[in-house]
């Protein structure tokens, strides 16, 4: 009898063990995407996000046997409009690779970031695409509806069990929008600054003007940096200062002393401990909800 | 449904007189070498660059220079592969890199 019992545990471990290997795997380059892979694949389906937590996903390089595991996924989610330098630096399988935002190329924002000069080149620039699509629901829920499509498409889930979650995840993302939009509905005469130019895609979805400094998360301005964002406050009339993460005590101290309202926004490429994408972005909400109009 | 962009406050977009490039790495296997193709997203062959050729373990197996064609050329059997290598070129003023994992190796020589 114990013998049978033990063969029988043995048979159910190995079942498990072979179910989780054979699970597909999904790949995602960024948080919000991994997040909704998550929300609607469900447990069919193996969610992976290579990048370590407090590391930007945009600037991530990746190490050998990173690009060998994502070599070998069943789906590799893209975000698209730039987002992830490294997927230019390495062979990715075409047939696995879906860029969730092509639904919307036309809808992608041009950026001019540094102008520089070295060598015989002369003075030029380095234009790219602003790449924070999903700070727009609307464009996030496009995502999320690229992710269902093509996991259904390569026979990775049925459409009939992810289609409600689908349904569930479109919902939330609706109700985040008409909380963005009550949150910022009287901020359009209102000029924002923001330390890092993230906040393009919420800039545009709710007619708010952002200008943007290019401050290194996390820490403290220099004071060359304080006299640039004071000017720009002065120029400006801005009263309001965003930030994409946290930064130290004596930074918030040395804004505010200019007369600036602090904002932390995060914007959500990384995971942040303890909360989720949308509990989060309702949270930046909130804060901006309370900041003063002009 | 995509709201209307037409009532977008569209701050981010800049105009771009300036010329634009950055660099571009790209790496091959042909069997017996690696080969390195350095060129600025404007088209312009990297004529010099410094290429450096680590393995899986990040340690430096291969130092060289872009000939003037903006390639490189690297012997298989002058670095250790077998965890995959990663090539970074830098030209002064720009640096890029290109990973090949064991798998790109061997897919290119028919193993």
């Amino acid at each position: 009898m114990r013998k049978l019992i033990v063969w029988t545990c043995l048979a159910i471990g190995l079942a498990t063990g072979a179910l989780a290997q054979d699970k597909p795997r999904v790949v995602a380059v960024n948080y919000p995407l991994h997040y909704f892979a998550e929300r609607i694949l469900g447990d069919a389906v193996e969610v992976a996000f290579p990048v370590p937590e407090g590391v930007d996903p945009s600037f991530w390089r990746p190490s050998i046997s990173d690009i060998s595991d994502i070599q070998s996924a069943d789906l590799i989610l893209l975000n698209g409009a730039g987002f992830a330098a490294w997927i230019d630096r390495v062979s990715l399988p075409r047939s696995k690779i879906v860029n969730t935002s092509a639904g919307f190329k036309d809808s992608y924002i041009a950026t001019e970031t540094i102008t520089h000069s070295h060598g015989d080149g002369g003075e030029h620039s380095h234009e790219g695409t602003a790449t924070y699509t999903w700070l727009d629901p609307d464009l996030a829920a496009l995502q999320a509806e690229s992710i269902a499509t093509a996991a259904v498409a390569r026979g990775l889930v049925a459409e009939a069990d992810i289609a409600p979650r689908l349904a569930a995840l479109r919902a939330e993302l609706e109700a985040l929008d008409a909380e963005a939009t009550a949150a910022v509905a009287d901020l359009q005469d209102t000029i924002l600054i923001a330390t890092h130019p993230r906040y393009q895609y919420f800039a545009r979805a709710y007619g708010v003007t952002i200008r943007s400094l290019e401050w290194e998360a996390g820490a403290a301005p220099t004071a060359d940096q304080l006299a640039t964002l004071e000017a720009l406050a002065t120029e400006t009339g801005a009263r309001v200062l965003i930030w994409e993460s946290q930064p130290p005590a004596e930074a918030l101290e040395a804004t505010a002393a200019l007369g600036l309202r602090n904002v932390v926004f995060d914007p959500l490429a990384n995971t942040v401990p303890g909360t989720d994408l949308l509990r989060a972005y309702s949270d930046s909400l909130t804060a901006l909800s309370d900041v003063p109009r002009n | 449904m995509i709201r209307s962009l037409g009532l977008a406050a569209l701050v981010a977009a800049a105009p771009m007189g300036a010329a634009a490039h950055q660099l571009v790495v790209f790496a091959s296997v042909d069997c017996e070498s690696v080969v390195v193709e350095a060129k600025f997203s404007n088209g312009r062959v990297a004529q010099q660059g410094d290429v450096r050729v680590l393995d899986g373990e990040n340690t430096l197996q291969s130092e060289l220079t872009l000939e003037e064609d903006g390639t490189a050329r690297v012997p298989l059997d002058s670095v250790d592969h077998s965890g995959g290598l990663v090539i970074e070129v830098d030209t002064g003023g720009h640096d890029n890199y290109w990973i090949l994992t064991p798998e790109d190796i061997a897919r290119k020589c028919g193993s």
